[in-house]
C-alpha cells in the first residue's frame, strides 16, 4: 500500500514535469525547423534592375561622316552633332561640363555652385590652377576663367563615349589630346585615332568615368577614397556590384542617365537633396531575411553596414597639412619623403600627407543636404575645426539617415584678417606661383586677386576637414557589418549621437542602482541565512 | 492538523516554469543586448528575446484570463493584515524558531508579504517590462519617446528588479519546512499544508449540503423560504430556487396536509426540535412524494429567527403508517463521511448515537466494517465501491447497522461520493434510524 502511493506520487511528479517541459521542446522543434527552411536558400530581393545585354543598336563605323580624316577633337564633336542634333544643350547645361550647378544656400540666397567657386582642402580651388585640372573637363581648352562655355564646339564627346579604352588626355592638356607623342610623368601619350574612336562608340563604361573620377585630387583614389583604379577591374571582395566575374555592372547602371542628367552627386561640389540615388533603386526598403535588421533601414543607410572599410586596394588621401610646405634641407634643397610603398609623405611644395588603406569609415546623421564653403564666406569660429562641407542631418531630423563617410582632415592657408579661406596660386611657372617661389603671401595675393577676393596681406593656416559620403566598394553581405560593429561600448556609431542605441548606451546612474539592488538582495541572502544557520542548533528544528 | 491538499492547479504551474524560464532566458540574451557580456552573440540574444517576449506575452494574456475566470487573482490582493507580524517573523521570528505567523491554505497560498510583493511583481514590473518591451520592438507607437533613453533604461531597471526579485524569491524557499517539498509542490501541484480543522470543517458542511442528496430548507419565522438546495428542489420537482425563495411553506402541502405542518412549525419555532418525522410533500407540478423531515431553530444569539432542516426521500418505502411520525420521533438526521481507503473521518453526534458509540475518538480513524454484521457488510461495501468508482449516488437504502455494543439497528441510508477538483476522495451521507418501523422494507 504504502509503496504504491509513493510509486503514484513519483510518477505524478514525472508527468506533471513532463507536461510542463513538452510545449517548449515542440515550440523549439517548430522554430528549428522554420528557421531550417527559411534560411537554406538566401536569395538578395531585387526590384527594377535589369542588365542591357542586347547588342550594340548603331553600327557608328557605316556612318560616311565618320570615315572622313579628323585633324581636331573638335572636328569629331561637329560631326557628332549632326546626327545627334540638340544632345549639346543637354551636356551644356549639365556639371560635366558647366563645372557648377544652381543651388539655393542656407541663407535663401540663390547662387550656382560647383568646382569653379567652392574650395577643398586637397589642392584647394581650380581658379588659376584650372589648367592642370580641366584635362577632366568634359570640353577643349578650359584653362582659366575666360573659357566660353557656350561654345558647343568644345564639348568633348568621346571623353565619355570611347568604347575602344584608347582615348586619352594628358593631365597638363587644359581637355585636349596631345598632338604629338608626349611624356608626363613616367607615360607616354599618343595623338588619339579620332577615326577609330569615332566608329566605335556607345554608352559610358567604367574606363570612361573612372580615368577622370578614379583620380580626383591628381591622383589614384586620392580624393574619394571609395573610388580608385582597383575599380576597372574589380572582384567580388573590391566590389560586389561591379565584380568582373559576377554582376559585371558599371557606373551607368546605377547612375541612371536620361539626357545627360546622370542620377548621383558628390556632395563635396554639391550642396542639396535632389537627384542623388539610392540603394533602393534595385533593393527594397526591406532587403533582409531578418525583421528586426529591415527595422534599420529606417535610419541607416545600406552602406552603413555593406562599406565596413574602404580604400580596399590603392590607399587614399586622410591628410593634407599644407602648413608644413616650404621646408628645405640644410643646402636649401626640396624635400620629398615616401613611405615604405612609394607614397609620398612630404613633399616640400605641398606640405605633409597621409595615406591609409582598408580604412574604416567614420560616421554621420545626414539628410542629403550640405553646406559648401564658396569663395569669400566668412569664418565666424576659427576656434575649431572648419568644416568646408558639413553635412547636415540629426536623429531628430526624420529624414536623416546615419551614413560612413571619408573624413579628410587638412590645414590649409586662410586670411586671419578678412576671416576668409584663401584661394592660393599654386601651379604655374611665373614667380607668384607657390610651387615656384614657395611664398604664400605672392601665391595669396595672386590667387586671390584673379578671383576677385579680398587679400589683407596675411595668412595663418586653419584645419579644415572636408566630408565624403561613401557609396562604391560595397562588400559581399558575409562581410557587412556584424551587431556588435555598433552595438558595443566603444562601437564604430559611439560618436553620432542623438538616440539611444542598445549595447553602446546606458545609464550609468540606474546600471549602478540596479546591480547595487541586486548586491544588496544577494548580502541580505547571506547575511540572514548565516544567523540563521547558526542560530539553527538552539532552536527545535520542528516548527510544527 | 497537516493535509496533503491540492494547491497548485494545472494551468498555474505550466504558467509559473513557463514564466520562471522566459524571464531568466529573457534576462540572460536582454543583458547580452545590454553589452554587459558575450554569450550567444548579439544578433543571437536579440532574436531569441524577441521570440521569448513574444512568448511570454502570449502566456500573460492566458495567465490573466485564467486568474479573473478561476477568481484566484483574489489570492494576489493585498492586506495589510499581519503584514507588521509577518515581517517581523522575518527579521526576528525566523531566528528564535518562532512559528509561521500565518499558514498556508489552498484558498490562502501567499501570506501577506508574499501578497504584497507578488501583487507589486504582476501590477508594476510585469507591466512596465511589458510597456517597454512593446515600445521598445515598435517605437513608432509613441514617436514622441522613440530613440529617447527612457524606454530602455526602465525596461533595464525592470531588468534588475526581476533579478533582485529571484534571489529574494529563492532564497525564502528555504524559509518554508521544506524547500524541496514546495518546489516539488510547484510542479505536482500537491502539498502537505496546515490545515485548520474548523475552518475546513465548515467549507466542507457547506459543499454537503449543497451537493448532498438530501434535502436542506430553511425558513423565516414568518413561513417564508430563506433557502433550499438543489435535492430540495429536485424533489419538490422546481428547476430553479427563484420559484421557491420568498414563498410560504404552504406551497409544499395539500391543504389536509398543512395543518400538521404548521403545528410542526410553531413547535420549533418554540424550540422544539423535530426530527425523522415521514410526510407527504406537494411538488411543483402538483403530484405527491414521501419523505422524512428533520426540523430545528435557526438561532441568531439566542433568538430564534426562523427554523430548518433536512429531508430525505422515501421513494421505495410502502406505505407508511401515520403512527410512524411518533415512532421515528427519537430518532435524528446522522452524518458520516468515509475516506477513499474506507476509513470513517467525520461523523455527527446523531450518528454517535444511532450507534451507541460513547465520543468520536473511539470510531475516527476506523474502517466502515465495524458498523456492520458478516451478513450485511457485503451490501454496504458494493454501496461504497459504486460511489467511489462510478461516482454514484445512493439514496433511500435501508440498512441493518451494528452498533459499538454488537447490537443491531435500522436506518435509511443515503450516499453520495466527495469530491476534491474532479476527484473522488471519499463517500459522505446520513442515515435516519428507523429501527422502530418493523414493517418497512427494503
Amino acid at each position: 500500500m504504502q509503496d504504491n502511493r509513493k510509486n503514484t506520487k513519483f510518477m505524478r511528479f514525472i508527468f506533471s514535469a513532463i507536461l510542463i517541459i513538452s510545449p517548449w521542446i515542440i515550440i523549439f522543434a517548430i522554430k528549428n525547423n522554420i528557421d531550417k527552411n527559411n534560411f537554406s536558400t538566401h536569395d538578395i530581393k531585387i526590384v527594377s534592375y535589369k542588365a542591357d545585354t542586347l547588342p550594340k543598336q548603331v553600327d557608328h563605323s557605316q556612318f560616311e561622316i565618320l570615315k572622313q580624316v579628323f585633324n581636331t577633337p573638335e572636328e569629331v564633336t561637329a560631326a557628332c552633332l549632326t546626327c545627334h542634333n540638340e544632345r549639346h544643350k543637354e551636356v551644356m547645361a549639365g556639371n560635366h561640363w558647366r563645372w557648377d550647378r544652381e543651388v539655393v544656400r542656407e541663407n535663401g540666397e540663390k547662387t550656382r555652385i560647383g568646382k569653379r567657386n567652392i574650395i577643398n582642402n586637397y589642392c584647394i580651388a581650380t581658379n588659376t590652377n584650372s589648367w592642370k585640372c580641366t584635362s577632366c573637363h568634359t570640353g577643349y581648352g578650359y584653362k582659366d576663367k575666360n573659357y566660353d562655355f557656350s561654345d558647343s564646339t568644345k564639348i568633348d564627346c568621346m571623353a565619355c563615349h570611347d568604347n575602344t579604352g584608347t582615348y586619352e588626355k594628358q593631365p597638363l592638356g587644359s581637355g585636349y589630346p596631345v598632338t604629338k607623342k608626349e611624356n608626363f610623368e613616367g607615360k607616354t601619350y599618343f595623338p588619339p585615332n579620332y577615326n577609330y574612336i569615332a566608329q566605335n562608340v556607345g554608352s559610358p563604361e567604367i574606363n570612361n568615368c573612372g580615368k577622370c573620377h578614379f583620380f580626383g585630387g591628381g591622383g589614384d583614389n586620392v580624393k574619394h577614397g571609395d573610388l580608385s583604379s582597383d575599380l576597372f577591374h574589380a572582384n567580388k571582395d573590391m566590389d560586389v556590384h561591379m565584380d568582373e566575374n559576377g554582376n559585371k555592372m558599371n557606373c551607368v547602371s546605377c547612375h541612371k542617365t536620361e539626357r545627360h542628367v546622370m542620377l548621383g552627386k558628390a556632395h563635396s561640389v554639391s550642396n542639396s537633396n535632389e537627384n542623388r540615388l539610392y540603394c533602393t533603386q534595385c533593393h527594397t526598403e526591406t532587403p533582409h531575411q531578418n525583421a528586426t535588421l529591415n527595422t534599420h533601414t529606417e535610419r541607416i543607410a545600406c552602406q552603413t553596414c555593406h562599406i565596413p572599410v574602404y580604400a580596399k586596394g590603392v590607399p587614399t588621401k586622410m591628410v593634407w597639412d599644407w602648413s608644413e610646405s616650404g621646408k628645405l634641407t640644410e643646402t636649401g634643397k626640396r624635400i620629398t619623403e615616401k613611405d615604405s610603398l612609394g607614397f609620398i609623405t612630404y613633399n616640400t611644395p605641398k606640405g605633409r600627407f597621409v595615406w591609409a588603406t582598408n580604412v574604416e569609415p567614420e560616421y554621420a546623421w545626414f539628410n542629403g543636404n550640405a553646406y559648401n564653403y564658396v569663395y569669400g564666406d566668412k569664418i565666424q569660429d576659427t576656434s575649431g575645426i572648419f568644416q568646408i562641407n558639413k553635412l547636415y542631418g540629426s536623429y531628430d531630423d526624420p529624414t536623416s539617415k546615419i551614413i560612413p563617410m571619408k573624413v579628410h582632415r587638412g590645414k590649409q592657408p586662410f586670411d586671419p584678417e578678412n576671416m576668409i579661406l584663401i584661394v592660393p596660386h599654386i601651379y604655374g611657372h611665373d614667380s607668384a606661383a607657390y610651387q615656384e617661389n614657395l611664398d604664400w603671401v605672392k601665391a595669396a595675393a595672386h590667387g586671390m586677386r584673379i578671383a576677385g577676393l579680398p587679400f589683407s596681406g596675411k595668412y595663418s593656416f586653419i584645419a579644415t576637414e572636408m566630408y565624403w559620403p561613401l557609396n562604391h566598394m560595397v562588400s559581399t553581405s558575409d562581410k557587412a557589418l556584424t551587431c556588435t560593429d555598433c552595438h558595443s561600448r566603444e562601437g564604430r556609431l559611439k560618436n553620432v549621437a542623438g538616440f539611444y542605441m542598445p549595447g553602446r548606451d546606458r545609464s550609468m546612474l540606474f546600471d549602478i542602482f540596479g546591480i547595487a539592488m541586486i548586491a544588496i538582495a544577494i548580502m541580505g541572502v547571506i547575511i540572514h541565512g548565516t544567523i540563521r544557520y547558526i542560530k539553527k542548533d538552539c532552536i527545535a528544528c520542528d516548527v510544527d | 492538523m497537516k493535509k496533503r491538499t491540492y494547491i497548485y492547479k494545472g494551468f498555474e504551474r505550466f504558467w509559473h516554469w513557463t514564466q520562471a524560464l522566459l524571464i531568466m532566458f529573457l534576462a540572460v540574451t536582454g543583458f547580452e543586448i545590454h553589452a554587459s557580456y558575450n554569450l550567444m552573440g548579439y544578433e543571437n540574444a536579440v532574436n531569441l528575446h524577441d521570440i521569448s517576449a513574444w512568448m511570454l506575452l502570449i502566456l500573460i494574456v492566458f495567465a490573466i484570463f485564467w486568474h479573473l475566470a478561476v477568481g484566484e487573482w483574489k489570492q494576489y490582493v493585498p492586506s495589510s493584515k499581519l503584514v507588521k507580524e509577518q515581517i517581523e517573523y522575518y527579521i526576528t521570528g525566523i531566528f528564535r524558531g518562532a512559528p509561521h505567523p500565518t499558514k498556508k491554505t489552498s484558498y490562502n497560498k501567499f501570506n501577506p508579504l508574499q501578497r504584497l510583493t507578488y501583487f507589486g511583481f504582476k501590477a508594476l514590473i510585469i507591466p512596465l517590462m511589458v510597456f517597454s518591451g512593446i515600445l521598445y520592438m515598435f517605437p513608432g507607437l509613441f514617436p514622441m519617446l522613440k530613440g529617447s533613453s527612457i524606454i530602455p533604461v526602465l525596461h533595464t531597471l525592470g531588468a534588475f528588479v526581476l533579478i533582485a526579485f529571484l534571489i529574494a524569491h529563492l532564497y525564502l524557499l528555504s524559509t518554508n519546512h521544506n524547500a524541496t517539498e514546495s518546489i516539488v509542490a510547484m510542479i505536482t501541484g500537491w502539498e502537505e499544508l496546515h490545515v485548520d480543522p474548523k475552518e475546513e470543517h465548515k467549507k466542507h458542511m457547506q459543499k454537503a449540503v449543497d451537493k448532498s442528496i438530501a434535502g436542506y430548507y430553511r425558513v423565516n419565522k414568518s413561513g417564508i423560504f430563506m433557502d433550499v438546495n438543489k435535492a430540495w428542489l429536485r424533489m419538490h420537482k422546481y428547476a430553479s430556487s427563484d420559484e421557491v425563495l420568498g414563498k410560504h411553506f404552504a406551497i409544499t402541502r395539500d391543504a389536509k396536509d398543512l395543518k400538521d405542518l404548521e403545528d410542526t412549525f410553531n413547535r420549533v419555532l418554540a424550540g422544539e426540535t423535530v426530527i425523522g418525522k415521514p410526510v407527504m410533500r406537494k411538488c411543483h407540478d402538483g403530484s405527491f412524494g414521501k419523505h422524512v423531515l428533520s426540523m430545528n431553530p435557526t438561532l441568531e444569539g439566542d433568538v430564534i429567527t426562523g427554523v430548518e432542516g433536512f429531508i430525505i426521500d422515501l421513494p421505495d418505502v410502502g406505505a407508511l403508517q401515520p403512527q410512524m411520525d411518533n415512532i421515528v420521533r427519537n430518532s435524528n438526521a446522522g452524518y458520516y463521511r468515509i475516506d477513499k481507503n474506507g476509513y470513517i473521518v467525520e461523523v455527527n453526534d446523531a450518528w454517535l448515537a444511532m450507534y451507541k458509540c460513547k465520543d468520536k475518538e473511539s470510531i475516527i480513524g476506523k474502517h466502515f466494517s465495524v458498523t456492520r454484521d458478516e451478513k450485511n457488510l457485503g451490501r454496504l461495501n458494493e454501496i461504497f465501491n459504486n460511489v467511489l468508482k462510478n461516482g454514484a449516488t445512493i439514496t433511500s437504502e435501508v440498512a441493518r447497522r451494528r452498533c459499538s455494543d454488537g447490537s443491531l439497528g435500522k436506518h435509511i441510508l443515503s450516499a453520495n461520493p466527495v469530491y476534491e477538483g474532479s476527484e473522488i476522495i471519499g463517500m459522505e451521507g446520513f442515515i435516519l434510524d428507523i429501527s422502530n418501523l418493523d414493517d418497512v422494507k427494503a
